[in-house]
């Protein structure tokens, strides 16, 4: 097996840290079997007992206490130092703050690079997005919101395509029982976008219609006491629980009891991005759950309104509580919108999305692509 | 949309409707264009509504009820979302007869009940009779835009918009509450939720009644109340300020009315001006400015205000008001409020509202951006005190406040952050803006306020402001100001000011998502650079012309009022001295009064902190006893 060609992971997010990106990476640097595969990403709690369980070949930087930039900063440096140590045949770069690393070791090697994008970050840093979508071989966009946000900085990527994220298919789905109508939420609590205060003022207006309704909170953050405290200013706090960062098997757990996922993301002002693809909604389409979402950005690739969950005005309480009530009083409606979900997730399950990045990247292999050796340009300031 | 301006009656025990018909009488001035009861003749409640039509309001006729007649519904106030409700209605299933934005109300509550109100962007004061289930609603806006006063007699309820219509049927309520009386000289303001009258007393901004006979009479309960916890998420300033204008701006186009000319009042300042551009912007005439000068003092910001017009290119208007205007209508509007109001403010914000009128139907208002944004400068001298006070031991920071004083190189903030350090973070505040009337009540009661508990007042503030648990001190001033100043003076004086003009003021700041935004966000992120920091960074720079003009200005229409007392009010001032109830019924002592006032006229001293509240209390107490003999 040695005679694969190296693969290059450059990633800031790793599991065991939660997030998308991470599962992603994760997934990635697991399921290339035509590559030999190294990770390279920042040191965190647990990073390296993770590393020795999961079989990935992973070397981490940095991470700790550090800020954010001199993580990256370090893991780019880092970035070169690999490039002479395993001599990567192409990379994978999974977050543009590691693009300028992929530039250089792109320069040193001639090793192709391809640059997946999301959304928050673009919209955050839309320079170095420009940089590292202009840069990379070939760029991947999460969903075709992403590749409009790839778009608006201007760049002119040599190659793009949307390929989503994938999602994982439970081995049970089927639901279990649960005493009250309930719906979930699946997020951090770290972004205002993902619609929490609509979720607490959308409530108040669901209990009139169903008094026992409930509404399980998955994820951590610090906007929790500030959702907390919202949701006393409506007087539902006794209608909401909060789960806190609850475990896969909990989450699941939760996504089988429930009757919906909501989860109503809008796009955040100033041309910050919000939702690249919302991943959460696939999951509960895995499990077999309508979903209750944004009729904006990342979502509309992951949710087909009428099919898979109902997509609503996502700054409008009203039109969620709307949909949420819906979905909770209409069996029928829920089933169906649930058996859409559940055949969205199958196509978009992991070993087929697995499967389209690995050809990407074998593609450039063969093209050659990353082998004229440019001069370095990262911008400065980014 | 159309404006509606109204004032709403009811009353359970009145089958024919005559009472609720004299207390209409009493608020024609809310709604001269039509008038509207309905009564339950088999249930003896009877409904209604005075309502003035700003614009087309066919179909507008209230009370308005459901198809068979079991719902009806009288409302006084604005509903910003009504489009989209009305959409979402319809797509329920639920017809519309007419345009109206209350037949809106009467869907709505078919479809929610009493939780209707969480799907009300807006301003209101509703009642809504259900026959089937002889059932009374009544429900406040979220900040008190609105007002709504109650009384309970016997297990029978009687509410009306202004306390004058309720004591328009009530002839045994003419006792006034010696502890409101307290409250008022020291606040200026009547506190909520009691009011000057003894029996008579306010539904709570936020809260909603249900009343049905037999079942124990009115059941209040709160629906909605101020943020009360800040967070402290990561987050970037510039996407705090993103966020923060998409609130605003989406508050302004809610509240702007198509076709239709929309003024802004310009002080100057921040909010007025942020107000401005945001309308300019959107609406799709040219803006009407309007801004008050005055022909006494120093106080002048008529020249900001021009400047800003200009950057805004609207169609500036300055009203001057002169002592002989202000000699003439100051007397007969303060005691015109159906509740006293020592808020020299409302003298010039009545003004501008009559000059406004002809010319434009809706003036959006800057109301609550100080008490949701961290603007008034006290909030950063208490903070200041309050970590200095944690930070220290008694003895020395009362050593450390004598230097200070002594130094005497320090500003009015700066002096009484340092002389106030000592004390309960409560009465810091209160000291603060109540001009430490406080302290001084001592010298000039009369023996009716003698039995008053003089601590009363600071634990009824107390009780309103909630404990300190884990908020910061700052947050919890800033809480105190939502639920007590905010609706019982600056939304009273905002209500009364412009219905008195049939002028509709429509505040920008008090959006439901806007305030629960500017809760969210740590109070550090306020009070940064000189306070309400992301109001400020909304502003387009160079806007603002320079401190020459006074730069970010804390207050609104600033009053000359030391010089008014001193000249055009002066007769009205001696004549209250002499012939006064306050004084005749022994609630103030005329010699110390009459002693402040010769030391502010002969310039010895300022006293326009005490004598503008005496004033008002005066000249409304004189009507009230008055009110009999109409």
């Amino acid at each position: 097996m040695a005679d694969r060609p190296r693969l290059l992971i450059l990633t800031p997010d790793f599991p065991p840290a939660p997030g998308g990106i991470q599962v992603s990476a994760l997934r990635y640097a697991t399921g290339f079997s035509s590559f030999q595969t190294r990770v390279l990403t920042l040191g965190a709690p647990g990073g390296a007992a993770f590393d020795r369980d999961s079989g990935c070949s992973v070397r981490r930087v940095g991470g700790g206490r550090l800020p954010r930039a001199a993580s990256a900063a370090l893991l780019n440096a880092a970035a070169l130092a690999e490039a002479l140590a395993f001599r990567p045949h192409a990379m994978l770069c999974m977050h543009i703050v590691a693009s300028p690393g992929a530039a250089a070791v792109r320069a040193v090697r001639g090793a192709p690079s391809v640059q997946v994008f999301h959304a928050e970050e673009i919209g955050a840093r839309p320079r170095l997005a420009a940089f590292a979508a202009g840069d990379a071989d070939e760029v991947i966009a999460v969903s075709e919101y992403t590749a409009g946000l790839i778009a608006a900085t201007g760049a002119t990527p040599a190659s793009l395509r949307v390929i989503p994220p994938g999602v994982d298919l439970p081995r049970d789905a089927g639901p279990l029982p649960v005493e009250r109508p309930t719906f979930v939420t699946v997020a951090r609590l770290e972004e205002r976008y993902k619609g929490h205060d609509v979720l607490v003022r959308a409530l108040a207006l669901v209990r009139a219609k169903i008094p026992d309704v409930r509404w399980v909170v998955i994820g951590d953050g610090s906007l929790r006491p500030g959702i907390e405290a919202l949701a006393r200013s409506y007087g539902v706090s006794d209608s909401i629980l909060f789960l806190g960062a609850a475990g896969d098997e909990q989450r699941n757990e939760w996504l089988r009891r429930a009757q919906l996922l909501a989860m109503p993301s809008r796009l955040p002002a100033g041309g910050f991005a919000g939702e690249g693809f919302g991943i959460a909604y696939l999951e509960a389409g895995a499990y077999g759950k309508p979903v209750v979402a944004g009729n904006v950005g990342g979502a509309l690739d992951s949710v087909a309104d009428g099919e898979t969950g109902l997509l609503v005005d996502p700054l409008d309480p009203v039109a969620v509580a709307g949909a949420i009530t819906r979905l909770l009083d209409d069996g029928e409606l829920a089933a169906r919108l649930g058996a859409g979900g559940r055949r969205r997730a199958q196509e978009l399950a992991w070993p087929l999305i697995v499967g389209r990045v690995e050809a990407v990247l074998l593609e450039q292999l063969r093209r050659g692509g990353g082998a004229r050796r440019r001069t370095l340009s990262a911008p400065t300031g980014v | 949309m159309f404006a509606q301006m109204c004032g709403i009656a009811g009353r359970t025990d009145d089958p024919e409707g005559s009472a609720v018909r004299a207390m209409l009488a009493r608020l024609r001035h809310r709604g001269p264009d039509d008038e509207g009861v309905h009564s339950d003749r088999a249930a003896g409640v009877s409904i209604g509504i005075r309502r003035l039509a700003v614009m087309d309001v066919e179909g507008g006729h209230q009370p308005m009820s459901n198809e068979d007649g079991s719902v009806w519904v009288s409302f006084n106030g604005e509903i910003y979302n009504h489009g989209k409700l009305r959409e979402d209605l319809r797509a329920r299933g639920h017809t519309f007869s007419t345009t109206a934005d209350t037949e809106v109300i009467v869907h709505l509550y078919e479809e929610y009940g009493d939780e209707l109100v969480h799907a009300l962007e807006g301003m209101f004061a509703l009642a809504i009779w259900d026959e089937r289930r002889s059932r009374l609603l009544l429900a406040r806006d979220r900040f008190g835009e609105k007002p709504l006063f109650l009384h309970d007699h016997g297990g029978e309820l009687t509410f009306a918009s202004e306390l004058t219509a309720l004591l328009e049927v009530t002839p045994q309520l003419r006792e006034l509450d010696p502890a409101a009386i307290d409250a008022f000289f020291v606040f200026a303001y009547v506190p909520g939720p009691g009011s000057i009258v003894r029996g008579v007393r306010q539904l709570p901004p936020g809260h909603l009644l249900t009343w049905e006979r037999g079942a124990g009479g009115s059941v209040e309960r709160r629906w909605w109340s101020p943020g009360e916890r800040e967070i402290a998420p990561p987050e970037r300033f510039e996407a705090l300020v993103a966020e923060a204008k998409r609130l605003f701006e989406d508050s302004v186009r809610t509240r702007l009315v198509a076709d239709v000319p929309v003024g802004v009042f310009l002080s100057g300042g921040v909010d007025s001006t942020l107000v401005a551009l945001a309308a300019a912007e959107q609406s799709s005439q040219r803006l009407q400015t309007f801004t008050i000068g005055y022909d006494v003092g120093a106080v002048n910001e008529t020249l900001q205000a021009r400047h800003t017009a200009e950057y805004l290119g609207s169609e500036h208007h300055e009203l001057t008001l002169t002592r002989e205007q202000v000699a003439e209508r100051t007397p007969g509007l303060l005691a015109a409020m159906d509740q006293p109001l020592g808020d020299r403010a409302l003298v010039p914000l009545n003004a501008l509202s009559e000059f406004a009128r002809p010319r434009v139907t809706v003036a959006l208002g800057g109301e609550g951006s100080d008490e949701l944004f961290g603007g008034y400068p006290r909030y950063r001298w208490l903070e200041r005190a309050a970590r200095a006070h944690s930070a220290l031991p008694e003895p020395a920071l009362a050593g450390i406040g004598g230097l200070l004083r002594g130094a005497g190189r320090l500003g009015r903030g700066e002096q009484a952050a340092a002389r106030l350090g000592g004390a309960p973070m409560i009465e810091r505040n209160l000291d603060w803006v109540t001009a430490e009337r406080r302290s001084r009540r001592q010298g000039l009661y009369g023996p009716r306020l003698a039995g008053v508990a003089r601590e009363r007042v600071l634990d009824d503030l107390s009780a309103r402001a909630g404990a300190l648990d884990e908020r910061s001190p700052v947050r919890w001033l800033m809480h105190l100001d939502q639920v007590d100043y905010l609706p019982d003076d600056v939304l009273f004086k905002t209500d009364r000011a412009g219905m008195l003009a049939s002028l509709e003021i429509r505040t920008i700041f008090l959006n439901r998502e806007l305030s629960e935004f500017a809760a969210s966000v740590d109070t550090s992120v306020h009070l940064a650079g000189g306070g309400k920091a992301l109001v400020r960074a909304m502003l387009p720079d160079g806007i603002i012309a320079s401190r020459r003009f006074g730069g970010y200005r804390k207050t609104a229409f600033r009053v000359p009022a030391a010089d008014w007392l001193r000249g055009p009010l002066a007769p009205v001032l001696r004549g209250q001295l002499e012939r006064g109830a306050i004084y005749e019924e022994g609630y103030f002592d005329r010699r110390a009064v009459g002693e402040l006032v010769r030391e502010h006229m002969a310039q010895r001293a300022d006293h326009s902190d005490q004598l503008w509240p005496l004033l008002s209390l005066g000249l409304w107490v004189d009507r009230f006893r008055g009110l009999d003999g109409g």
